[in-house]
């Protein structure tokens, strides 16, 4: 049970699989990290490796997968892996799964630790103290990280870590990862882990228990498990009913299951509660050895917000308030960020544009490049801003509660509250709202989710929605600080969001029936969020929409520059310029393009220009905003984004005469975005989520459809409904 | 070598449950209860003994309008009506 180990990269293989490490760049140790939610771990993590961190996907599975690294003292490579938040390893959802597997050496990508780092929040130490214990027991070097001691102190619980690194058998090292406290000696704790002995269970069964166990044992061990973690996975495999996906295979472990578990009934014990009540009798001597706390603390600020946050008429109203501040902070705040970039943007593309001579090459970098790529990236602050208003709600507690207060609206729909945070999560995106529906345990209700997610307005509806409330809403003044065009785009969340609702009945009603799971929510301490961490989190999401405005977005505004250049036609050079680019471009071949979709978009009011952008759209819906600027920006001078809402508002039908841009038309194509799903990125995680193979794009192709029917026939609903009650269009 | 763990075996912890017992979801805001039994499916028993809800421990109930609001082991934990009714507990008395 105590091999030594060696696990400082002795092995090249292992060395070179490292992601991210290149060659010559040996990683010399392998971290990953483990802890229940709510512990700090990610603020951890990113307190040990700060931006080096790359984001991924776990190999076959959307379960995001963050690694970082950092130099050791004599500059020796470290990576570390930042698993997902975990109660137990008992694999109950997808995350639990996928920490265990990589745990266990079982991951699809081969990467196994050197070292197992276990965050615990200080305050919680013996309900923490149950994943430690199961993770001590994998016969891998274990560090444990005591975080939040700051709190704890403030709370009157003392531990005595000496002790604790008595009774654990690992080191222990105290933090405040908020404040960067505590990192170096965990460093250090980390390269001396590597070096110990593995840890191991640190109490024993009662013999007769022992005695029932050993068949399921002695089978893990034939399988490949070393005894401790063969061990830890027959007392955790007590209390599932089901042998998990990944010991599916394992011989003869359903019978070992079924003769262990009669055998320990016949000894006495429940096998089902019989891993917890082991675990917590063992926390409890630990903890009293180990943890003094202070006699009836009080009541924590914690709780006196709570009980605001949670009142039944105060609580709504907060939440309310909470969800009115998002809106309007994202696209009030971020206006003079948007400005100052699009100043720098058009400035650069006017400034490139002199330096080249006239002609095409010119067309292509201004027109193309900067009206296109520019016209996206004026979104990055209001990008920026709703991912930090989301992170902050989700780092300080307030997240849990808002879905412990939507668990009454969304078990109505048929779903519960943790269907919640997916789709508030979908506000900013579509992709990790839908990877967040792995918490959920339930696969019918996780469906029920993933086909409405993508109905919650995304970041990337944000410029289409405010370019078109720029250029057609005035921006009156309702009450101080609450404008018309900031009701206006809260009205278009709404929508999504109602509709979304209401979706997801349906599906709960008719393909994906089933009863509503009950609600298991955990509502962690209010805390203060690290703006460290935050920023940290931000910035890697920024990057993310970069890299995508930076490759995707600039490859379509050059295809569609292209195509809305070439072929070059005569044009008559008597009419004024604004003609002479109508004309060059209703003859080029995006022109064409867009005459043929004509007759499908004319019932929405729409001319063969919108078709266009619309079409283009479909991969990437920033992309309509991107087309705008390209189509309205060929022969003008770069991307600027009021420049193009003052050209929608001049721009005339070619058919009608009239204004191209209604407010009725500007409404329904808002309505339009609202409901249709154009990204390539949320089908393609669709499928996967959804089960891959047939059964995923058959989701996926359900999801696209039903979506594209509902913002076609609510488009149409506004147009034809408007222009009926004599609004104009 | 570890300590054993010691645990009350079946028969002295398998009694009928006394009649002092009630459903989780039968106690009102500000009770004190201790935890007897958990009756719900596997998963969802596991998931409950990971979050510290276990047979033997004390739960304070906070709120118990439309789901119920606990403290358990100093966390707070929010469960649906239909999971506190499969739990078992013994309400304590005011005093203690």
């Amino acid at each position: 049970m105590t091999s030594l180990q060696t696990p400082l990269s002795s092995d090249p293989q292992r060395g070179a699989q490292g992601r991210g490490a290149t060659p010559g760049d040996k990683v010399t140790l392998r971290v990953a990290i483990i802890g229940n939610p709510n512990t700090g771990k990610t603020t951890l993590f990113n307190a040990l490796t700060g931006l080096r961190q790359r984001v991924g996907n776990f190999a076959g599975v959307t379960v995001e997968r963050v690694e970082g690294s950092f130099r050791g003292p004599d500059g020796q490579r470290v990576t570390v892996l930042d698993l997902p938040g975990s109660y137990s390893l008992s694999a109950g959802s997808p995350d639990e799964q996928i920490a265990l597997d990589v745990l266990l050496g079982r991951d699809r990508d081969r990467w196994r630790p050197d070292v197992v780092l276990v965050v615990m929040d200080s305050v919680h130490i013996d309900r923490n103290l149950f994943l430690a214990s199961q993770v001590i027991e994998l016969g891998v070097p274990v560090v444990v990280a005591l975080n939040q001691f700051d709190v704890a102190e403030l709370e009157g619980v003392v531990i005595d870590v000496p002790e604790l690194i008595h009774e654990l058998g690992v080191p222990v090292v105290p933090t405040v990862a908020k404040r960067g406290e505590g990192i170096e000696p965990l460093k250090r704790a980390l390269f001396i882990a590597a070096g110990l002995p593995a840890p191991f269970r640190r109490f024993s069964l009662p013999d007769a228990a022992d005695d029932a166990l050993a068949p399921l044992r002695e089978c893990l061990i034939a399988d490949g498990l070393v005894p401790s973690a063969a061990a830890m996975e027959a007392l955790r495999l007590l209390g599932s009913s089901k042998t998990d996906a990944h010991l599916k295979d394992v011989p003869g472990l359903a019978a070992a299951l079924v003769s262990s578990s009669d055998a320990l009934r016949a000894a006495g014990f429940t096998p089902a509660r019989f891993e917890s009540e082991v675990r917590y009798r063992w926390i409890g001597e630990v903890t009293g050895r180990t943890v003094a706390r202070r006699v009836n603390p009080g009541r924590s600020l914690s709780d006196r917000i709570d009980a605001i946050a949670l009142h039944r008429i105060y609580g709504p109203i907060l939440f309310l308030l909470v969800m009115v501040l998002v809106f309007q902070s994202v696209f009030s705040w971020a206006t003079p960020l948007m400005n100052a970039i699009e100043t720098v943007i058009g400035a650069a593309g006017r400034t490139v544009g002199s330096l080249l001579p006239p002609g095409d090459l010119r067309s292509l970098v201004v027109d193309g490049v900067f009206a296109g790529v520019g016209s996206v990236l004026v979104f990055l602050p209001q990008i920026a801003i709703l991912f930090t208003v989301i992170g902050v709600l989700e780092h300080s507690g307030y997240m849990s509660r808002a879905a412990y207060l939507m668990d009454r609206v969304m078990r109505r729909v048929g779903l519960h509250g943790k269907s919640f945070i997916p789709m508030l999560s979908g506000y900013a995106c579509a992709v990790p709202g839908i990877m967040a529906t792995r918490t959920i345990e339930d696969p019918k209700d996780r469906l029920a989710t993933i086909m409405v997610v993508p109905l919650m307005s995304c970041s990337a509806r944000l410029p289409v929605y405010t370019l078109l409330i720029g250029a057609f809403v005035p921006p009156i003044s309702l009450i101080p600080g609450i404008s018309l065009q900031g009701m206006t785009m809260l009205v278009m969340y709404l929508l999504g969001t109602f509709v979304a609702l209401g979706i997801a009945a349906i599906f709960k009603r008719t393909l994906l029936k089933g009863p509503v799971r009950p609600m298991i929510l955990e509502l962690p301490p209010f805390r203060w969020p690290s703006p460290r961490s935050l920023a940290i989190s931000v910035a890697q999401r920024c990057q993310l929409f970069l890299r995508r405005a930076g490759t995707v977005i600039l490859s379509l505004s050059i295809v569609l520059w292209a195509l809305a250049t070439y072929p070059k036609v005569q044009v008559d050079q008597s009419l004024p310029i604004a003609a002479q680019q109508e004309q060059q471009l209703e003859h080029s071949i995006l022109g064409h393009i867009g005459h043929g979709i004509e007759p499908f978009v004319r019932p929405l009011g729409y001319d063969w220009k919108i078709g266009v952008s619309i079409a283009a759209s479909f991969a990437a819906r920033e992309v309509f905003v991107s087309t705008m600027g390209t189509i309205y920006g060929v022969g003008d001078t770069g991307g600027d984004d009021a420049a193009l809402q003052t050209r929608l508002r001049q721009e005339r039908n070619a058919v009608t005469g009239k204004a191209a841009y209604t407010p009725l038309i500007a409404i329904g194509l808002m309505v339009f975005y609202v409901f249709a799903l154009m990204c390539m990125s949320t089908i393609a995680v669709t499928v996967r989520e959804a089960g891959g193979g047939r059964i995923g794009w058959s989701w996926a192709a359900l999801q696209f459809g039903y979506m594209l029917g509902l913002a076609y026939g609510s488009a149409w609903l506004v147009y034809a409904g408007g222009k009926a009650l004599g609004l104009g269009g | 070598m570890p300590p054993v763990i010691a645990l009350p075996t079946l028969q002295n912890n398998d009694t009928p449950p006394a009649r002092t017992t009630c459903a989780l979801a039968a106690c009102g805001p500000g009770s004190r209860a201790t935890v007897v039994d958990i009756e719900c499916s596997a998963d969802e028993a596991c998931r409950l003994r990971a979050l510290g809800l276990c047979e033997g421990i004390s739960v304070n109930v906070i709120d118990s309008r439309h789901a119920m609001l606990l403290e358990v082991r100093g966390t707070r934990l929010a469960l649906g009506s239909a999971i506190a009714a499969g739990i078992t507990v013994r309400p304590q008395s005011a005093q203690a």
